[in-house]
């Protein structure tokens, strides 16, 4: 049997599946003070609806590193960057205890600046007087090379062993240094509290006599295991609209293009699969409105959802942005936007007469007619979400392009389906899909699709590998390596292809998840030949190896 | 205050052959480098996907021999495409400027095409010119032309054109290809003094193109007052250049654009791949984009390296002087062309193709209109690889033409079109933005 449980910001879900079938769910409101408390208790009711059946995965999706960095409860970290000559520093506001340090690397990862080692030397010592124990490193290019950014580690260590130090070259060896830099950064903020609750987990499943493997679930749809994730908290954010991606697609797998809507009590998060695949945000996860590079859902959150406030302001009908409890037909105080569709639509849900008592209490203050009202309102959240969800298509439409073939080929998004996920999304999205002219899909387990995404994908992982042949080395993440080229002379891209397949395959194993590396597919391939002179002196390849977001094998579907 | 707009097209999958500097690598570490720096992420920069121009935004400018079809690839479709789309931004009023990081590049493009000349075969700039005059109707524009070969491509396009200055630096003709571009092109008899040439010698450094920036570009573009300034932004003055021999820096550059203040700038050429272009392209976007460019540099500069000679800044300042004696004089200069010239003013040219060996010979002529710059017929005959020669008559309205010019030439168009000494017979007519070709073997017109 398999556990999917999705600690929300309001919510958490948890799913028991087994076969083809939710065993059980369970949703209780979230404690934000004790996500730990709310997930194990979600977890007892599942393990009892088991009995003694065989649990053989648990995968978690949770906030706790979402809501460290939102609420600016990390730990106090110090930052070193090696920018290199070029832009002016001031224009990295990433860390207020930020150093900066004079040494840099190339794009080819040739060292064109030596490390000071006196100004080293001197930021070493500001930073143990400071009482920092955290410290983050960045240079520029290390995914060329990384030699600055071991050495400064080495040298703190050496100085203050006390200290805790992350370095960038092992998060990313993504092009993009600043993005590579916060990622650190958050990484050594979040690190210590994030393996707290990792032990304490696995405390909590080990109490409770289980033989079973923990994952967690990431930005990118995909599982990796607890293990994993001490080195790598940042990924775990998101991973709630993910699970919700995730579980709209496990609704009805296919290849169609669709857009999954998840509406909760405060918010919509509007996510868009192509031909199957969900989209990526093509410049990784915001977080704090800083550009990360945690692999993540290209994901719009909108302040719409179903227990928005609906309220007015002399003559002008207002929804949200705030919550003030539950919507009146699950027994609230006030009209929110769930009792408006549910009024005019006549639904059905919940205690109806509250929704009605509740709207007419509103409009007779407003001095309106219900009925308009509700058909106001019902006009104003639907187009709200319409727009919302045309912008994304243009968006993903006017993504830059750097070859030919992408520009002449241009894409064009035909939307097939919407897909509704959330208890609000049965009143809401038929209206949306009506509006575009679409189909829509609200499944039997709409509500608890985002635990069923997480109880049945499987583990992603995306290998990248650059090689230069004329200086005869190649890096590869995930781990930051940089290693000499076994094989002399004429490389091609089917030896690179073999490279980057081996290293996939290493990892997998070291994951447990050599199941889905065959399944490993090259989303992208560049090659160029470096000419000096007129002749060919060497190759260039980057090139992108994933096992992209999907479902485990035993997966066929869910039947109610 | 409002983004810089960027335009990033590299062309990874487009070279003139596999080793040619015009190749798929040319922007490689340009894009390690702005990707790495994650420039693209800031406030101050909007990222742009390429565009795709027509055929009709190619007729506009050139007379492709014997069709579009023939030279055009898809690739420098999508480059002239992406500086119409950066020209958008700027007139729609997104950006504050912008800059369109784009090749295959275009400079060396003249008005008939038969072939590839300098690595070009479209001109980027021009159809960027015309497609802004027939969109927005802007009528005055400045070209500035950095790159250190002549834009004698874009001089030709608009030599009788006294609503366009050019103004082009460069390493000196007698040493560097194209072999033009020297001080007495000034532009035709209608136009005179609106194409300035500033033939640079080989080693000058950044201070003497500031120099020359400073008092004679400066001075002209305000009193010039164009609507919009354009940088045709060749990276190859620089000290590292494999090609040429000059001795710029990428902080040259980035004080260059901070005083030219152009509304675009569009990549032109540039091969020091590696140890130039990703500096220079830095530099320049963060000049555009108002960014502190004090702590950029190549990794191998030391500003102490180049010095220039007393003997080359004199050189430099005495033909200042001259260029903005004539550039100031140009009304009256005009004013005297027109009264003593005749009917047309004829004027032989022979062009030479580097890329594909082609000799292409031309005649001339410009109507020497009272009203308007005057419509002009270019009869031009070259062989080309499949043993043909191609032996055409084009003839061209300008923008500003008057209704008089527009009918003579149509008139001549339809002359033509049934004498049958040419093979084909083009009419561009930017006026009515109609663009005829006629072939005179299948007797077959076509109209864009």
């Amino acid at each position: 049997m398999l556990i999917g449980i999705d600690v929300g910001g309001t919510y958490t879900d948890g799913v028991l599946f087994h076969g083809n079938s939710i065993i059980a769910a369970e949703k209780r409101p979230t404690d934000e003070n004790d996500l730990k408390n709310t997930l194990l208790q979600v977890l007892d009711e599942l393990l009892k609806a088991a009995g003694k059946a065989e649990i053989k995965r648990i995968v978690l999706s949770t906030t706790l590193v979402t809501n460290i960095l939102a609420t600016g409860k990390g730990e106090r970290t110090a930052l070193i960057l090696l920018p290199g000559r070029s832009l002016p520093y001031s224009e990295y506001k990433i860390c207020p205890e930020t150093y900066f340090l004079k040494g840099s690397i190339d794009f080819r990862g040739k060292e064109t600046e030596s490390l000071d080692k006196a100004q080293l030397a001197q930021i070493i010592n500001d930073i143990q007087l400071s009482g920092v124990k955290k410290l983050a490193i960045a240079s520029k290019f290390c995914n060329r090379n990384a030699e600055h950014e071991i050495a400064v580690k080495k040298a703190v260590q050496e100085k203050c062993p006390e200290i805790s130090v992350s370095i960038s070259s092992e998060i990313s060896s993504k092009l993009n240094f600043p993005r590579r830099a916060v990622s650190t950064y958050f990484t050594a903020m979040t690190i210590d509290k994030w393996n707290e609750f990792a032990d304490e987990i696995e405390e909590a499943i080990k109490a409770r006599g289980l033989q079973t493997e923990i994952h967690i679930l990431k930005a990118d749809g995909g599982t990796m295991p607890l293990q994993i994730s001490r080195k790598r908290p940042c990924e775990t954010v998101f991973s709630g609209p993910a699970a919700s991606t995730m579980g709209g697609l496990a609704l009805d797998q296919n290849e169609k293009n669709s857009v999954v809507v998840d509406i909760g009590g405060t918010t919509s998060d509007i996510s868009l699969i192509i031909s199957g695949q969900p989209l990526y945000a093509s410049r990784g996860a915001r977080i704090e409105d800083k550009f990360t590079h945690v692999n993540a859902f290209a994901l719009r959150s909108i302040a719409l959802g179903g227990d928005s406030l609906i309220w007015h302001d002399e003559d002008i009908i207002q929804i949200g942005p705030q919550r003030q409890g539950v919507a009146a037909c699950f027994g609230g105080e006030h009209a929110t936007v769930t009792d408006v569709f549910n009024y005019h639509l006549n639904l059905g849900i919940g205690n109806s007469e509250m929704s009605t008592a509740s709207i007419e209490k509103l409009a007779g203050k407003a001095g309106m007619d219900s009925a308009d009202l509700t058909a106001n309102i019902v006009d104003m959240a639907v187009e709200r979400l319409t727009r919302t969800i045309r912008d994304m298509f243009r968006e993903w439409e006017n993504e830059p392009a750097y070859k030919v073939w992408e520009v002449i080929n241009k894409r064009k998004f035909h939307l097939d389906r919407i897909i509704g996920i959330g208890a609000a999304a049965k009143s809401i999205i038929p209206m949306v899909a009506e509006r575009m002219q679409v189909d829509c899909l609200i499944h039997e387990y709409s509500p608890v699709a985002n635990a069923l995404g997480a109880s049945v994908v499987r583990p992603t992982l995306a290998v990248d590998l650059h090689i230069d042949t004329q200086n005869n080395y190649y890096t590869v993440d995930p781990g930051g390596l940089k290693e000499e080229l076994r094989k002399a002379g004429d490389w091609q891209l089917e030896d690179a292809r073999q490279l980057a397949r081996t290293h996939l395959d290493k990892v997998c194993r070291e994951r447990g998840m050599e199941e889905y590396a065959a399944e490993s597919s090259f989303y992208m391939e560049e090659q160029f030949n470096v000419i000096r002179g007129w002749s060919r002196s060497g190759k260039i390849f980057d090139l992108g190896l994933q096992v992209s977001p999907g479902f485990i094998k035993e997966y066929k579907g869910v039947e109610i | 205050m409002k983004p810089t707009g960027i335009l990033f097209f590299p062309a990874f999958d487009w070279a003139i052959s596999p080793t040619h500097p015009e190749r798929e690598e040319r922007l490689l570490y340009t894009r390690d480098q702005i990707f790495e720096e994650g420039i693209m992420d800031f406030p101050q920069i909007r990222e742009y996907q390429p565009g795709l121009a027509t055929a009709k935004d190619i007729a506009r400018v050139h007379f492709c021999v014997p069709d579009i079809d023939t030279h055009i690839t898809e690739a420098h479709l999508v480059s002239a495409g992406s500086a119409l789309l950066m020209a958008d931004a700027v007139m729609q009023g997104e950006v504050r400027n912008g800059f369109a990081i784009i090749r295959p590049p275009g400079h060396h493009a003249m008005t008939v095409t038969h072939g590839n000349r300098g690595f070009c075969n479209i001109n980027n700039e021009a159809i960027m010119i015309e497609y802004l005059r027939k969109k927005y109707g802007v009528k005055r524009i400045a070209i500035i032309d950095t790159d250190v070969h002549h834009g004698d491509g874009t001089q030709e396009i608009y030599y009788n054109d006294p609503d366009v200055l050019f103004v082009s630096f460069h390493q000196d003709g007698r040493t560097l290809y194209p072999g033009s571009g020297f001080m007495d092109e000034l532009g035709g008899p209608l136009a005179y003094g609106t194409t300035i040439n500033i033939p640079l010698a080989p080693k000058t450094t950044d201070t003497g193109i500031n120099y020359a920036i400073d008092n004679l570009i400066l001075p002209m573009l305000e009193e010039f007052k164009p609507e919009l300034i354009i940088n045709s932004a060749g990276q190859d003055n620089h000290y590292s250049d494999p090609l040429a021999n000059m001795a710029f820096s990428a902080k040259g550059y980035a004080d260059l654009n901070k005083k030219l203040k152009p509304d675009i700038a569009v990549l032109e050429g540039g091969y020091s791949v590696e140890t130039a272009l990703p500096y220079i392209n830095m530099a320049l976007i963060m000049a555009m984009a108002n960014i502190d460019y004090s702590n950029l540099r190549e990794p191998d500069y030391v500003p102490s390296r180049f010095k220039e000679s007393k003997r080359n800044l004199d050189y430099i300042k005495d033909m200042v002087e001259k260029q903005l004696n004539v550039f100031r004089k140009r009304e009256e200069i005009i004013a005297e062309n027109r009264q003593k010239a005749g009917d047309f003013h004829s004027y032989h040219r022979s062009i030479f193709y580097d890329t594909e060996y082609l000799h292409e010979d031309q005649r001339n002529e410009l109507r020497m209109c009272p009203q308007c710059s005057g419509f002009r017929v270019i009869n031009s005959s070259c062989q080309h690889h499949n043993g043909r020669l191609y032996k055409v008559s084009c003839i061209s309205v300008p923008a500003n033409a008057c209704s008089q010019c527009q009918e003579q030439a149509r008139r001549v168009y339809r002359d033509m079109s049934s004498y049958n000494h040419y093979d084909f017979v083009y009419l561009q007519d930017r006026l009515g933005d109609e663009y005829r070709s006629f072939d005179l073997q299948k007797d077959l017109e076509k109209v864009l």
